[in-house]
Protein backbone atom coordinates (compact mmCIF):
# COMPACT_ATOMS: atom_id res chain seq x y z
CA UNK A 1 0.00 0.00 0.00
CA UNK A 2 1.33 3.31 -0.63
CA UNK A 3 -1.29 5.13 1.33
CA UNK A 4 1.69 7.13 2.49
CA UNK A 5 -1.79 10.46 2.48
CA UNK A 6 1.06 13.06 1.84
CA UNK A 7 -1.04 15.89 2.87
CA UNK A 8 -0.35 18.93 0.23
CA UNK A 9 -2.00 22.11 -0.20
CA UNK A 10 -1.76 24.23 -3.30
CA UNK A 11 -2.24 28.55 -3.88
CA UNK A 12 -5.25 27.67 -5.45
CA UNK A 13 -6.60 25.27 -2.94
CA UNK A 14 -5.86 27.21 -0.17
CA UNK A 15 -7.58 30.31 -1.67
CA UNK A 16 -10.34 27.87 -1.94
CA UNK A 17 -10.98 27.17 1.13
CA UNK A 18 -9.97 30.42 2.74
CA UNK A 19 -13.15 31.51 0.28
CA UNK A 20 -15.40 28.53 1.51
CA UNK A 21 -14.88 29.49 4.69
CA UNK A 22 -15.46 33.33 3.65
CA UNK A 23 -18.64 32.69 2.75
CA UNK A 24 -19.80 29.92 5.22
CA UNK A 25 -18.83 32.74 7.75
CA UNK A 26 -20.48 35.41 5.85
CA UNK A 27 -23.92 33.85 6.34
CA UNK A 28 -23.25 32.85 10.14
CA UNK A 29 -22.72 35.98 10.67
CA UNK A 30 -25.86 37.99 9.44
CA UNK A 31 -27.87 35.40 11.73
CA UNK A 32 -25.21 35.99 14.78
CA UNK A 33 -25.69 39.55 14.61
CA UNK A 34 -29.37 39.39 14.75
CA UNK A 35 -29.57 36.82 17.54
CA UNK A 36 -26.75 38.48 19.42
CA UNK A 37 -27.85 41.88 18.72
CA UNK A 38 -24.10 43.36 18.33
CA UNK A 39 -22.20 43.28 14.80
CA UNK A 40 -19.86 40.48 14.29
CA UNK A 41 -16.60 41.32 12.46
CA UNK A 42 -15.84 39.25 9.74
CA UNK A 43 -12.67 37.38 10.04
CA UNK A 44 -10.28 36.74 7.53
CA UNK A 45 -9.81 32.41 8.09
CA UNK A 46 -6.15 31.30 7.85
CA UNK A 47 -5.61 27.92 6.12
CA UNK A 48 -2.89 26.24 7.12
CA UNK A 49 -1.02 22.88 6.96
CA UNK A 50 -0.10 22.63 10.77
CA UNK A 51 1.95 19.96 12.79
CA UNK A 52 1.13 18.20 14.94
CA UNK A 53 3.27 19.83 17.61
CA UNK A 54 1.82 23.31 16.74
CA UNK A 55 -1.51 21.76 17.91
CA UNK A 56 0.18 20.66 20.83
CA UNK A 57 1.48 23.95 21.80
CA UNK A 58 -1.46 25.83 21.54
CA UNK A 59 -3.13 23.13 23.07
CA UNK A 60 -0.90 23.06 26.25
CA UNK A 61 -1.33 27.21 26.42
CA UNK A 62 -4.76 26.47 27.05
CA UNK A 63 -3.65 24.18 30.05
CA UNK A 64 -0.43 25.89 31.71
CA UNK A 65 -2.77 29.63 31.09
CA UNK A 66 -5.69 29.43 33.58
CA UNK A 67 -7.45 32.40 31.49
CA UNK A 68 -7.82 30.10 28.67
CA UNK A 69 -10.72 27.74 28.13
CA UNK A 70 -11.34 25.74 25.34
CA UNK A 71 -14.26 22.96 23.97
CA UNK A 72 -13.62 20.26 21.01
CA UNK A 73 -16.60 18.63 18.94
CA UNK A 74 -16.36 16.11 16.94
CA UNK A 75 -17.77 16.30 13.05
CA UNK A 76 -18.21 13.70 10.46
CA UNK A 77 -19.89 13.44 6.90
CA UNK A 78 -19.48 11.54 3.51
CA UNK A 79 -16.31 10.30 4.89
CA UNK A 80 -14.46 13.69 5.80
CA UNK A 81 -13.85 13.81 9.62
CA UNK A 82 -12.63 16.14 11.77
CA UNK A 83 -12.65 18.50 14.84
CA UNK A 84 -13.47 21.93 15.62
CA UNK A 85 -11.58 23.45 18.75
CA UNK A 86 -12.72 26.65 20.04
CA UNK A 87 -10.24 28.36 22.43
CA UNK A 88 -11.64 31.28 24.37
CA UNK A 89 -9.96 33.92 26.60
CA UNK A 90 -11.34 33.81 29.65
CA UNK A 91 -10.97 37.92 29.82
CA UNK A 92 -13.91 37.88 27.66
CA UNK A 93 -16.39 36.01 30.12
CA UNK A 94 -18.23 39.59 31.36
CA UNK A 95 -18.62 40.40 27.66
CA UNK A 96 -19.93 37.59 26.80
CA UNK A 97 -22.37 37.17 29.19
CA UNK A 98 -24.16 40.73 28.43
CA UNK A 99 -23.85 40.04 24.87
CA UNK A 100 -25.78 36.96 25.20
CA UNK A 101 -27.94 37.73 28.13
CA UNK A 102 -26.43 35.99 30.71
CA UNK A 103 -27.62 37.03 34.09
CA UNK A 104 -26.28 33.99 35.99
CA UNK A 105 -23.18 34.47 38.47
CA UNK A 106 -20.10 33.83 36.51
CA UNK A 107 -18.66 31.17 38.63
CA UNK A 108 -17.34 27.94 36.61
CA UNK A 109 -20.94 26.69 35.92
CA UNK A 110 -21.78 30.08 34.55
CA UNK A 111 -18.82 30.07 32.33
CA UNK A 112 -19.15 26.60 31.39
CA UNK A 113 -22.87 27.13 30.28
CA UNK A 114 -21.42 30.20 28.17
CA UNK A 115 -19.04 28.23 26.30
CA UNK A 116 -21.20 25.74 25.59
CA UNK A 117 -23.84 28.24 24.42
CA UNK A 118 -20.67 30.30 22.36
CA UNK A 119 -19.25 27.10 21.36
CA UNK A 120 -22.51 25.36 20.08
CA UNK A 121 -23.37 28.99 17.88
CA UNK A 122 -19.59 29.62 16.44
CA UNK A 123 -18.61 26.12 15.35
CA UNK A 124 -22.53 24.60 14.34
CA UNK A 125 -22.81 28.22 11.58
CA UNK A 126 -19.28 27.36 10.61
CA UNK A 127 -19.45 23.92 9.79
CA UNK A 128 -22.83 24.28 8.67
CA UNK A 129 -21.64 26.29 6.28
CA UNK A 130 -19.33 24.69 4.84
CA UNK A 131 -21.10 21.72 4.50
CA UNK A 132 -23.72 23.32 2.38
CA UNK A 133 -21.34 24.29 0.24
CA UNK A 134 -19.28 21.27 -0.11
CA UNK A 135 -22.96 19.47 -0.11
CA UNK A 136 -22.01 17.49 2.98
CA UNK A 137 -24.25 16.92 5.42
CA UNK A 138 -22.16 16.85 8.61
CA UNK A 139 -23.17 15.20 11.71
CA UNK A 140 -21.79 16.55 14.87
CA UNK A 141 -20.92 15.07 18.43
CA UNK A 142 -21.30 16.03 21.71
CA UNK A 143 -18.72 19.16 22.80
CA UNK A 144 -16.29 18.47 25.13
CA UNK A 145 -15.00 21.04 27.36
CA UNK A 146 -11.27 20.52 27.66
CA UNK A 147 -9.20 20.97 30.46
CA UNK A 148 -11.58 20.61 32.88
CA UNK A 149 -12.16 16.91 33.01
CA UNK A 150 -8.86 15.72 30.90
CA UNK A 151 -5.13 16.35 30.76
CA UNK A 152 -5.09 17.85 27.27
CA UNK A 153 -1.63 16.33 27.10
CA UNK A 154 -2.33 13.37 27.77
CA UNK A 155 -5.26 13.72 25.62
CA UNK A 156 -3.30 14.56 22.10
CA UNK A 157 -0.21 11.61 23.40
CA UNK A 158 -2.59 8.73 23.47
CA UNK A 159 -4.19 9.98 20.20
CA UNK A 160 -5.06 6.29 18.06
CA UNK A 161 -4.24 7.73 15.24
CA UNK A 162 -0.74 9.64 15.63
CA UNK A 163 -0.80 12.56 12.77
CA UNK A 164 1.97 14.76 11.54
CA UNK A 165 0.95 16.95 9.13
CA UNK A 166 -2.89 17.92 8.82
CA UNK A 167 -4.93 21.07 7.28
CA UNK A 168 -6.38 23.82 9.59
CA UNK A 169 -8.44 26.55 9.46
CA UNK A 170 -7.92 29.37 12.06
CA UNK A 171 -10.82 31.88 12.56
CA UNK A 172 -10.60 34.81 14.89
CA UNK A 173 -13.42 35.81 16.13
CA UNK A 174 -13.76 39.68 17.36
CA UNK A 175 -17.12 41.35 17.92
CA UNK A 176 -18.07 45.52 18.05
CA UNK A 177 -18.72 46.41 21.44
CA UNK A 178 -17.11 44.06 23.05
CA UNK A 179 -14.42 42.29 24.10
CA UNK A 180 -14.89 39.11 22.52
CA UNK A 181 -11.77 37.43 21.84
CA UNK A 182 -11.65 33.65 20.38
CA UNK A 183 -10.26 31.38 18.14
CA UNK A 184 -11.66 29.07 16.08
CA UNK A 185 -9.74 25.70 14.55
CA UNK A 186 -11.34 23.52 12.00
CA UNK A 187 -8.65 20.53 12.28
CA UNK A 188 -9.47 17.78 9.79
CA UNK A 189 -7.71 14.47 9.72
CA UNK A 190 -5.23 13.58 7.23
CA UNK A 191 -6.65 11.01 5.38
CA UNK A 192 -9.94 13.49 4.74
CA UNK A 193 -7.96 16.18 3.24
CA UNK A 194 -6.97 14.34 0.07
CA UNK A 195 -11.62 13.64 0.09
CA UNK A 196 -11.57 17.40 0.97
CA UNK A 197 -9.40 18.45 -1.86
CA UNK A 198 -11.14 16.23 -4.38
CA UNK A 199 -13.95 17.99 -3.28
CA UNK A 200 -12.37 21.46 -3.69
CA UNK A 201 -10.66 20.77 -6.81
CA UNK A 202 -13.95 20.06 -8.63
CA UNK A 203 -15.29 23.78 -7.83
CA UNK A 204 -12.35 24.91 -8.80
CA UNK A 205 -12.86 23.39 -12.72
CA UNK B 1 -33.19 7.41 0.97
CA UNK B 2 -34.38 10.43 0.60
CA UNK B 3 -35.05 10.16 -3.17
CA UNK B 4 -36.84 6.75 -3.06
CA UNK B 5 -40.89 6.82 -2.95
CA UNK B 6 -41.21 5.70 0.47
CA UNK B 7 -43.98 3.27 0.77
CA UNK B 8 -46.91 3.17 3.83
CA UNK B 9 -45.18 -0.42 4.49
CA UNK B 10 -42.11 1.64 4.91
CA UNK B 11 -43.17 4.26 6.62
CA UNK B 12 -44.41 1.41 8.95
CA UNK B 13 -41.24 0.45 9.63
CA UNK B 14 -39.78 3.53 10.40
CA UNK B 15 -42.16 4.33 13.14
CA UNK B 16 -40.90 1.23 14.08
CA UNK B 17 -37.62 2.27 14.42
CA UNK B 18 -38.01 5.49 16.23
CA UNK B 19 -40.50 3.82 18.71
CA UNK B 20 -37.87 1.51 19.21
CA UNK B 21 -34.43 3.33 19.28
CA UNK B 22 -33.35 3.99 22.94
CA UNK B 23 -32.66 7.23 22.61
CA UNK B 24 -35.31 9.87 23.24
CA UNK B 25 -37.06 11.87 20.44
CA UNK B 26 -39.31 14.51 21.28
CA UNK B 27 -40.14 17.29 18.06
CA UNK B 28 -41.23 20.75 19.14
CA UNK B 29 -43.19 23.21 17.38
CA UNK B 30 -42.40 27.08 17.26
CA UNK B 31 -44.17 27.38 20.61
CA UNK B 32 -42.60 24.35 22.01
CA UNK B 33 -45.47 22.27 21.89
CA UNK B 34 -45.13 18.79 21.73
CA UNK B 35 -45.48 16.80 18.18
CA UNK B 36 -43.66 13.80 18.44
CA UNK B 37 -43.17 11.48 21.93
CA UNK B 38 -41.43 8.48 21.01
CA UNK B 39 -41.49 5.18 22.71
CA UNK B 40 -37.98 6.23 24.45
CA UNK B 41 -39.64 9.18 25.85
CA UNK B 42 -42.68 7.41 26.67
CA UNK B 43 -41.60 4.27 28.59
CA UNK B 44 -38.93 6.75 30.64
CA UNK B 45 -41.39 9.31 31.63
CA UNK B 46 -44.73 7.44 32.33
CA UNK B 47 -46.40 9.68 29.77
CA UNK B 48 -48.10 8.13 26.70
CA UNK B 49 -47.54 10.24 23.21
CA UNK B 50 -51.27 11.18 23.15
CA UNK B 51 -50.85 12.85 26.55
CA UNK B 52 -48.51 14.82 25.92
CA UNK B 53 -49.01 15.71 22.36
CA UNK B 54 -49.85 19.37 21.56
CA UNK B 55 -48.95 20.34 25.57
CA UNK B 56 -46.49 22.60 26.56
CA UNK B 57 -43.34 21.34 27.31
CA UNK B 58 -43.05 23.85 30.06
CA UNK B 59 -45.87 22.98 31.43
CA UNK B 60 -45.55 19.21 31.35
CA UNK B 61 -41.94 18.91 32.98
CA UNK B 62 -41.19 21.77 35.32
CA UNK B 63 -37.45 20.22 36.28
CA UNK B 64 -36.84 22.23 32.71
CA UNK B 65 -35.97 25.92 32.81
CA UNK B 66 -37.80 27.85 30.14
CA UNK B 67 -35.12 30.75 29.80
CA UNK B 68 -32.41 28.06 30.10
CA UNK B 69 -33.56 25.83 27.36
CA UNK B 70 -34.88 28.69 25.38
CA UNK B 71 -31.45 29.86 25.03
CA UNK B 72 -30.32 26.61 23.22
CA UNK B 73 -33.34 26.08 21.50
CA UNK B 74 -33.96 30.06 19.77
CA UNK B 75 -30.31 29.38 17.19
CA UNK B 76 -31.82 26.28 16.36
CA UNK B 77 -35.00 27.88 15.02
CA UNK B 78 -33.41 30.95 13.79
CA UNK B 79 -29.56 29.63 12.87
CA UNK B 80 -30.89 26.52 11.78
CA UNK B 81 -28.36 25.46 13.74
CA UNK B 82 -27.94 22.85 16.00
CA UNK B 83 -26.79 23.01 19.83
CA UNK B 84 -25.89 20.59 22.19
CA UNK B 85 -26.00 20.75 26.22
CA UNK B 86 -23.82 18.33 27.93
CA UNK B 87 -24.90 16.44 31.58
CA UNK B 88 -21.56 18.39 33.19
CA UNK B 89 -23.67 21.68 32.63
CA UNK B 90 -26.68 20.59 34.07
CA UNK B 91 -27.36 16.71 34.25
CA UNK B 92 -30.24 15.95 32.97
CA UNK B 93 -33.04 17.71 30.76
CA UNK B 94 -35.67 15.36 31.77
CA UNK B 95 -36.06 14.24 35.28
CA UNK B 96 -35.84 9.79 34.37
CA UNK B 97 -34.66 7.15 36.72
CA UNK B 98 -31.80 5.54 36.43
CA UNK B 99 -32.05 2.79 33.76
CA UNK B 100 -30.65 0.26 35.76
CA UNK B 101 -32.87 1.12 38.62
CA UNK B 102 -31.29 -1.65 41.11
CA UNK B 103 -27.28 -1.97 40.12
CA UNK B 104 -27.20 1.64 39.39
CA UNK B 105 -25.10 3.91 41.56
CA UNK B 106 -27.14 7.36 40.52
CA UNK B 107 -30.41 7.68 41.53
CA UNK B 108 -31.46 9.92 38.13
CA UNK B 109 -30.43 9.35 34.18
CA UNK B 110 -27.82 11.92 33.44
CA UNK B 111 -28.39 12.99 29.47
CA UNK B 112 -26.31 14.83 27.04
CA UNK B 113 -28.88 16.24 24.41
CA UNK B 114 -28.47 17.37 21.23
CA UNK B 115 -30.95 19.91 19.43
CA UNK B 116 -31.60 19.51 15.86
CA UNK B 117 -33.62 21.86 13.23
CA UNK B 118 -36.18 20.15 10.82
CA UNK B 119 -36.58 22.25 7.94
CA UNK B 120 -39.93 22.26 6.20
CA UNK B 121 -40.08 22.21 2.32
CA UNK B 122 -39.99 25.22 2.11
CA UNK B 123 -37.12 25.54 4.08
CA UNK B 124 -38.05 27.64 7.07
CA UNK B 125 -37.37 26.14 10.52
CA UNK B 126 -40.47 25.19 12.46
CA UNK B 127 -39.84 22.38 14.32
CA UNK B 128 -37.07 20.99 16.40
CA UNK B 129 -35.74 17.87 17.52
CA UNK B 130 -34.16 17.13 20.89
CA UNK B 131 -32.54 13.85 20.87
CA UNK B 132 -31.75 12.57 24.26
CA UNK B 133 -28.97 10.35 25.04
CA UNK B 134 -28.45 8.17 28.11
CA UNK B 135 -24.93 9.07 29.78
CA UNK B 136 -25.30 7.58 33.01
CA UNK B 137 -22.66 5.32 33.07
CA UNK B 138 -20.13 7.79 31.66
CA UNK B 139 -20.85 10.50 34.34
CA UNK B 140 -20.76 7.98 37.06
CA UNK B 141 -17.21 6.36 35.80
CA UNK B 142 -15.90 9.92 35.71
CA UNK B 143 -17.15 10.78 39.35
CA UNK B 144 -15.34 6.79 40.18
CA UNK B 145 -11.97 8.45 38.57
CA UNK B 146 -11.61 11.61 40.51
CA UNK B 147 -12.85 10.01 44.02
CA UNK B 148 -10.22 7.30 43.41
CA UNK B 149 -7.99 10.02 42.45
CA UNK B 150 -8.43 12.17 45.35
CA UNK B 151 -7.88 9.00 47.69
CA UNK B 152 -5.16 7.93 45.94
CA UNK B 153 -3.47 11.93 46.46
CA UNK B 154 -4.39 11.39 49.82
CA UNK B 155 -2.85 7.69 50.57
CA UNK B 156 0.19 8.78 48.82
CA UNK B 157 0.75 11.61 51.45
CA UNK B 158 -0.35 10.03 54.52
CA UNK B 159 1.35 8.38 57.33
CA UNK B 160 -0.59 4.65 57.77
CA UNK B 161 -0.46 4.82 61.32
CA UNK B 162 -0.57 8.09 62.37
CA UNK B 163 -2.70 9.62 59.92
CA UNK B 164 -0.10 12.27 59.67
CA UNK B 165 1.74 13.79 56.54
CA UNK B 166 4.19 11.05 55.57
CA UNK B 167 7.87 11.86 55.15
CA UNK B 168 7.63 12.19 51.05
CA UNK B 169 4.90 14.62 51.21
CA UNK B 170 6.58 16.34 54.44
CA UNK B 171 9.67 17.08 52.29
CA UNK B 172 7.75 18.65 49.40
CA UNK B 173 5.97 20.96 51.91
CA UNK B 174 9.09 21.72 53.94
CA UNK B 175 11.13 22.75 50.77
CA UNK B 176 8.47 25.40 50.12
CA UNK B 177 9.09 26.62 53.42
CA UNK B 178 12.58 26.94 53.00
CA UNK B 179 12.31 28.30 49.85
CA UNK B 180 9.99 30.90 51.54
CA UNK B 181 12.77 31.68 54.24
CA UNK B 182 15.45 32.36 51.71
CA UNK B 183 12.97 34.84 49.95
CA UNK B 184 11.38 36.95 52.52
CA UNK B 185 13.93 36.30 55.33
CA UNK B 186 11.39 35.32 57.87
CA UNK B 187 12.85 32.33 59.77
CA UNK B 188 11.18 29.17 60.64
CA UNK B 189 12.37 26.91 63.19
CA UNK B 190 12.75 23.02 62.24
CA UNK B 191 12.20 20.34 65.14
CA UNK B 192 13.28 17.12 65.50
CA UNK B 193 11.39 14.82 68.14
CA UNK B 194 12.38 11.37 69.32
CA UNK B 195 10.68 9.24 71.85
CA UNK B 196 13.67 7.92 74.40
CA UNK B 197 14.48 4.78 74.89
CA UNK B 198 11.99 3.52 72.41
CA UNK B 199 13.71 0.10 71.85
CA UNK B 200 13.36 -0.68 75.37
CA UNK B 201 9.38 -0.19 75.41
CA UNK B 202 9.14 -1.99 72.02
CA UNK B 203 10.76 -5.14 73.82
CA UNK B 204 9.27 -4.95 77.15
CA UNK B 205 5.64 -3.82 76.00
CA UNK B 206 5.53 -5.46 72.48
CA UNK B 207 5.12 -3.61 69.26
CA UNK B 208 1.36 -3.52 69.33
CA UNK B 209 1.45 -1.11 73.13
CA UNK B 210 4.67 0.71 71.30
CA UNK B 211 2.78 1.73 67.99
CA UNK B 212 0.03 2.76 70.51
CA UNK B 213 2.34 5.47 72.10
CA UNK B 214 3.55 6.47 68.60
CA UNK B 215 -0.03 6.85 67.62
CA UNK B 216 -1.07 9.02 70.81
CA UNK B 217 2.20 11.24 70.93
CA UNK B 218 0.83 11.95 67.22
CA UNK B 219 -2.45 12.92 68.81
CA UNK B 220 -0.91 15.16 71.53
CA UNK B 221 1.52 16.89 68.79
CA UNK B 222 -1.45 17.57 66.60
CA UNK B 223 -3.48 19.14 69.01
CA UNK B 224 -0.60 21.76 70.25
CA UNK B 225 0.67 23.04 66.72
CA UNK B 226 -0.58 25.80 64.73
CA UNK B 227 -2.46 25.16 61.33
CA UNK B 228 0.81 26.60 59.04
CA UNK B 229 3.35 24.67 61.06
CA UNK B 230 4.33 20.97 58.99
CA UNK B 231 4.17 17.74 61.12
CA UNK B 232 5.01 14.15 60.04
CA UNK B 233 5.86 11.01 61.02
CA UNK B 234 9.50 10.79 59.70
CA UNK B 235 11.03 7.42 60.88
CA UNK B 236 9.96 5.46 63.06
CA UNK B 237 9.48 6.57 66.42
CA UNK B 238 11.00 10.10 65.34
CA UNK B 239 8.99 13.03 64.05
CA UNK B 240 9.48 16.37 62.38
CA UNK B 241 7.66 19.59 62.89
CA UNK B 242 8.23 22.77 60.91
CA UNK B 243 7.28 25.63 62.95
CA UNK B 244 6.31 27.81 60.10
CA UNK B 245 7.57 31.71 60.63
CA UNK B 246 8.86 30.77 64.33
CA UNK B 247 11.93 32.26 65.59
CA UNK B 248 14.29 30.70 67.71
CA UNK B 249 12.87 31.93 71.10
CA UNK B 250 9.40 31.12 70.25
CA UNK B 251 10.44 28.03 68.82
CA UNK B 252 12.98 27.12 72.25
CA UNK B 253 8.92 27.79 74.10
CA UNK B 254 7.23 25.33 72.70
CA UNK B 255 9.57 22.99 72.32
CA UNK B 256 10.35 22.75 76.38
CA UNK B 257 6.57 23.06 76.84
CA UNK B 258 6.16 20.06 74.12
CA UNK B 259 9.25 18.08 76.13
CA UNK B 260 7.46 18.55 79.23
CA UNK B 261 3.79 17.98 78.34
CA UNK B 262 4.84 14.65 76.94
CA UNK B 263 6.03 13.33 80.22
CA UNK B 264 2.93 14.61 81.90
CA UNK B 265 0.53 13.38 80.15
CA UNK B 266 -0.50 9.85 81.04
CA UNK B 267 0.24 8.23 78.18
CA UNK B 268 -3.06 5.38 78.19
CA UNK B 269 -1.39 2.21 76.41
CA UNK B 270 1.55 2.51 78.89
CA UNK B 271 -0.11 4.36 81.93
CA UNK B 272 2.42 7.07 82.10
CA UNK B 273 4.31 10.02 80.35
CA UNK B 274 7.40 9.63 77.73
CA UNK B 275 10.16 11.22 77.43
CA UNK B 276 11.43 12.80 74.20
CA UNK B 277 14.32 14.10 73.03
CA UNK B 278 14.04 17.40 71.08
CA UNK B 279 16.66 18.88 68.62
CA UNK B 280 16.08 22.35 67.36
CA UNK B 281 17.41 24.16 64.10
CA UNK B 282 16.28 27.86 62.98
CA UNK B 283 16.29 28.42 59.20
CA UNK B 284 20.01 29.66 58.17
CA UNK B 285 21.32 31.29 55.07
CA UNK B 286 24.17 28.40 55.69
CA UNK B 287 21.93 25.79 54.62
CA UNK B 288 21.97 24.27 51.31
CA UNK B 289 18.53 23.19 50.77
CA UNK B 290 16.29 21.41 53.46
CA UNK B 291 17.82 18.75 53.49
CA UNK B 292 20.92 20.25 55.08
CA UNK B 293 18.38 22.09 57.51
CA UNK B 294 16.70 18.29 58.70
CA UNK B 295 20.41 17.34 59.14
CA UNK B 296 21.19 19.93 61.47
CA UNK B 297 18.22 19.38 63.35
CA UNK B 298 19.16 15.77 63.18
CA UNK B 299 22.33 16.48 65.21
CA UNK B 300 20.99 18.53 67.45
CA UNK B 301 18.30 15.83 68.17
CA UNK B 302 21.13 13.31 68.41
CA UNK B 303 23.08 15.84 70.97
CA UNK B 304 19.90 15.69 73.23
CA UNK B 305 19.38 11.87 72.96
CA UNK B 306 23.47 11.31 74.23
CA UNK B 307 23.01 13.94 76.71
CA UNK B 308 20.57 12.05 78.55
CA UNK B 309 17.34 12.24 76.77
CA UNK B 310 14.06 14.76 77.73
CA UNK B 311 15.12 17.82 76.84
CA UNK B 312 15.33 20.03 73.82
CA UNK B 313 18.91 20.82 72.12
CA UNK B 314 19.73 23.81 69.76
CA UNK B 315 21.60 23.56 66.83
CA UNK B 316 24.06 26.21 66.91
CA UNK B 317 26.23 26.78 63.47
CA UNK B 318 29.92 25.27 64.23
CA UNK B 319 28.75 22.73 66.21
CA UNK B 320 29.65 18.80 64.87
Amino acid sequence: MTDTATVSLNEDQRDCYQELTNVAMGQAADRLARLLDSYVVLPIPKVNLIEANDLRMAIQEVETESAMSAVCQGFIGSGIAGEALLLFNDTSFSDLANLMNYDGELDRHGQLELLMDVSSLLIGACIQGIGEQLEIHFNQGHPVVLGQHCRVDELLQNSVNPWTKTLAIEIHYTMEQANIDCDLLLLFTEDSVAKLNNKINFLLD
Amino acid sequence: MADSNIEIGDIHWLMAILQNIDVGLVVLDRNYNIQLWNGFMESHSGLSPQVVSGQNLFDQFHEIPRDWFMKKAEPVFQLKTRTFTIWEQRPYLFRFKNYRPITGRASVMYQNTSIIPLESIDRSVNHICLIIYDVTDIAVSRADVETAQQSLSERNRTDILTGLNNRSYWQEEADIIYRQCQNTGVSSTLLMLEIDDFRNLQRSRGHRTADEVIRSLSHCLMETVQQEDLLCRYDGEVFALMLNGVNSDDARIYADHICKRASEVCFEPIGEGITLSIGMATFSTSYNGVDDWLQAADKAMYHARESGGNRVSVFASGSK
